[in-house]
């Protein structure tokens, strides 16, 4: 029988603080900075998938909204808010329409935006009034985490969720698996379901069970 | 005889310039008695032209004063105002006053209820609603950072700068409307809002309303949701300035322009001034009603180019300043070498480093500056090739790329080549030789004469001009 697992681990919430910096301590310091702002400023962050870029808009975005209103798309936007638009080369015409709007009565609504896409402003293929706008705001590109940031990264998220993993197990995953963040924490996550539900402690012959095909 | 001469000196000076120009500025003179010593006086509408015509045409002018007199005339420019002037030329004046307004009514389609409203406002008189209390300058949606004194001038956008200053300091009747056009980010924005805050200054009292045309749509569409036009048409008809940016985002919106057809006309007549931005010439933009495009060109339309590098130093140090800090010119010359499309761009690359500065606690310096830019300059610098520029250019005058290429040298290929290599040195860091082994291994002079022929034109023809503006926002997306 296979045993029921009574779902009460703490949720991983993405924040500022459990984001390992890395080489991004400036955007790190930027973004802080910019949950205050009312004066229209704009900043936007660029990376790859899995660099991070969601997981600190979302961080920012709860830190904010003890302070003032977020809008979590420009269609939302309202007075004085910080508007948040995560992904934003996957806006869709009506949406790219409402953050042109927002960009240019940001000012005056006394908002302050927040974008993260896959490429510099330039390279959206937007509009040139929306690209040039954002590209007036503060750009940071993501700098990639090494693997000795990612080890810390995982161990960090390991604690979060409670798990007890040893070096050797995320050494094992940083050599044998695809390395890119959320793919290695979703495989720590996967392996404490799997180590709960199969009452088996988290070792190395477990992972590398869950990491053999099918 | 001194209206002979100037009838004489305008069949020249029509042939010579490109209709715009002769329009705006030479046949706004007028010419006045020759004096005892056989001088000839011109008369300028206001110091703007006059100011204009002397930097520009004067020598042009008195060269064919020699060649009309047989000796060399002073040629005297002094100011005027219409009234005092013979009846103007109504169809030709950049000035639209309130006789030209009345054609304005007369090609009005209805709304009779709309005009009953506009006769009951005293043309000469603003109609004080709201008083322009910190609240009333909310309403105005100005931005009191845009200032005259916050521009930073140059060859790009002198002659813009000096037609708003004109229209702030005499609204309404000076240029009606002035249309401002020009490419993204150059500034355009910040020239309304500084008309906008000049005549708040003078008059704290003048109702004034800067609208994004986004806004403006979005404000009909309200209006005809909530069934409440006769508000919206008294509100924006209540102005005393209309300021109104990136006019294009009415196009194809009929609806829209029908209502801003009527807004124009009531403000118009009522000598209410008008200030419209555009990325266009009036012409160009598609999906706008004739009649809105013919009123476009009833004022003055002035284009605000790409600033030019020392223009660019000048707004990166402005901006630095009013961040309270002291640019040094090494760090804001390579910012505004690498970066040339718009002074967005700019604004986006000095913050880059201000934040890069504070966080490292270090003293902005050419190094740090490198440091903080090295992505985006890479970013920047890798964008644009003679290829793309070639292509571009080849295809916007309908010509062959093998045949920008080749050694023809007829006009109709060989201008078009001019332009290619010129935009190739403006817009790329290519070297002239490998500029000219672009361009099917032509030698590093040929190139450089292209680009001084170019530059030489630019001034000159207008359409030129006009087809670089273009192909210079193709270019850079």
């Amino acid at each position: 029988m296979k045993q029921l697992i009574l779902d009460v681990r703490p949720d991983f919430k993405p924040t500022l603080d459990n984001f390992v910096p890395g080489d991004n301590a400036a955007l790190i310091a930027a973004l802080r900075d910019h949950i205050q702002r009312r004066d229209g400023s704009v900043l936007y962050l660029w990376g790859l998938p899995g660099s991070g870029r969601s997981h600190l808009l979302a961080g920012v975005a709860t830190l904010a909204q003890t302070l003032r209103p977020v809008a979590l798309s420009a269609e939302t936007a309202t007075s004085g808010a910080l508007v948040c638009i995560d992904d934003v080369e996957q806006c869709h015409e009506d949406a790219l329409a409402a953050l042109f709007r927002v960009l240019i009565n940001a000012r005056a609504e006394e908002q302050c935006v927040l974008i993260t896409g896959n490429t510099p402003p330039g390279a959206l293929g937007f509009r040139a009034d929306t690209a040039s706008r954002i590209a007036q705001g503060l750009i940071f590109e993501m700098r990639p985490l090494s693997d000795e940031q990612k080890r810390e990264t995982l161990m960090q998220h390991a604690a979060g969720r409670g798990m007890h993993v040893s070096p050797e197990i995320v050494s094992y995953l940083l050599r044998h698996s695809r390395r890119d963040l959320p793919w290695l924490m979703a495989v720590l996550d996967a392996l404490d379901e799997a180590s709960l539900s199969l009452a088996r402690p988290i070792t190395l012959p477990l992972l590398r069970e869950i990491l053999r095909p099918e | 005889m001194s209206h002979d001469f100037w009838n004489a000196c305008l069949a020249r000076l029509e042939q010579e310039l490109p209709p715009q120009q002769f329009n705006t500025w030479i046949r706004a003179l007028e010419a006045s008695q020759v004096s005892a010593a056989g001088d000839v006086n011109l008369v300028a509408p206001n110091r703007f032209v006059l100011q204009w015509v002397r930097e520009r045409y004067l020598s042009r002018i008195e060269q064919l004063g020699v060649e009309f007199f047989g000796k060399p005339v002073a040629v005297l420019l002094e100011l005027g105002t219409k009234a005092q002037k013979p009846q103007p030329r109504e169809n030709t004046t950049p000035v639209v006053n309130g006789t030209r307004g009345e054609s304005a009514r007369s090609a009005l389609d209805g709304d009779s209820e709309a005009h009953r409203i506009d006769a009951e406002i005293p043309a000469n008189k603003a109609v004080h609603a709201e008083v322009a209390t910190p609240g009333n300058r909310e309403k105005t949606r100005l931005n009191h950072d845009f200032t005259f004194d916050t521009l930073v001038t140059g060859r790009a956008n002198d002659l813009a700068r000096a037609a708003a200053m004109q229209v702030a300091q005499n609204p309404g009747s000076s240029y009606n409307p002035l249309f401002i056009y020009g490419g993204v980010g150059l500034g355009k924005t910040h020239l309304v809002q500084s008309i906008g805050n000049e005549v708040l200054r003078h008059n704290p009292r003048a109702i004034i309303r800067y609208v994004h045309a986004e806004d403006y749509v979005a404000d009909v569409v309200r209006a005809y949701q909530q069934k409440s036009f006769d508000q919206f048409k008294r509100y924006y008809r209540s102005l005393d300035l209309l300021l109104i940016d990136d006019i294009q985002f009415i196009r194809n919106k009929e609806r829209t322009q029908e209502e801003f057809f009527h807004a124009f006309n009531g403000l118009v007549e009522a000598r209410k001034q008008i200030v419209i931005t555009c990325d266009t010439y009036p012409k160009d933009i598609e999906g706008l009603q004739d009649r809105l495009i013919s009123r476009f060109d009833w004022g003055l339309t002035v284009q605000i180019e790409p600033p030019e590098l020392e223009m660019r130093v000048a707004i990166l140090k402005k901006k630095a300043e009013v961040d309270g800090l002291d640019l040094h010119d090494d760090v804001a010359f390579l910012i505004a070498k690498n970066l040339r499309s718009n002074v967005r761009e700019l604004e986006g690359a000095l913050r880059r480093v201000m934040a890069y500065a504070r966080f490292h606690g270090r003293e902005i310096s050419l190094e740090l500056a490198r440091e903080a830019l090295r992505d985006l300059l890479a970013a920047f610098n890798r964008q644009l090739t003679l290829d793309v520029i070639q292509k571009t250019v080849a295809d916007y005058y309908k010509l062959k790329l093998a045949e920008l290429l080749s050694p023809k040298r007829t006009r109709n290929i060989a201008r078009p080549r001019q332009i290619a290599m010129y935009l190739s040195k403006e817009l790329t860091p290519a070297s002239l030789p490998a500029i000219g082994d672009g361009f099917g291994g032509r030698d590093h002079t040929t190139v450089l004469h292209a680009c001084r022929t170019i530059a030489e034109l630019r001034l000159a023809d207008q359409q030129l001009n006009h087809d670089i503006h273009v192909l210079t926002q193709v270019l850079r997306g």
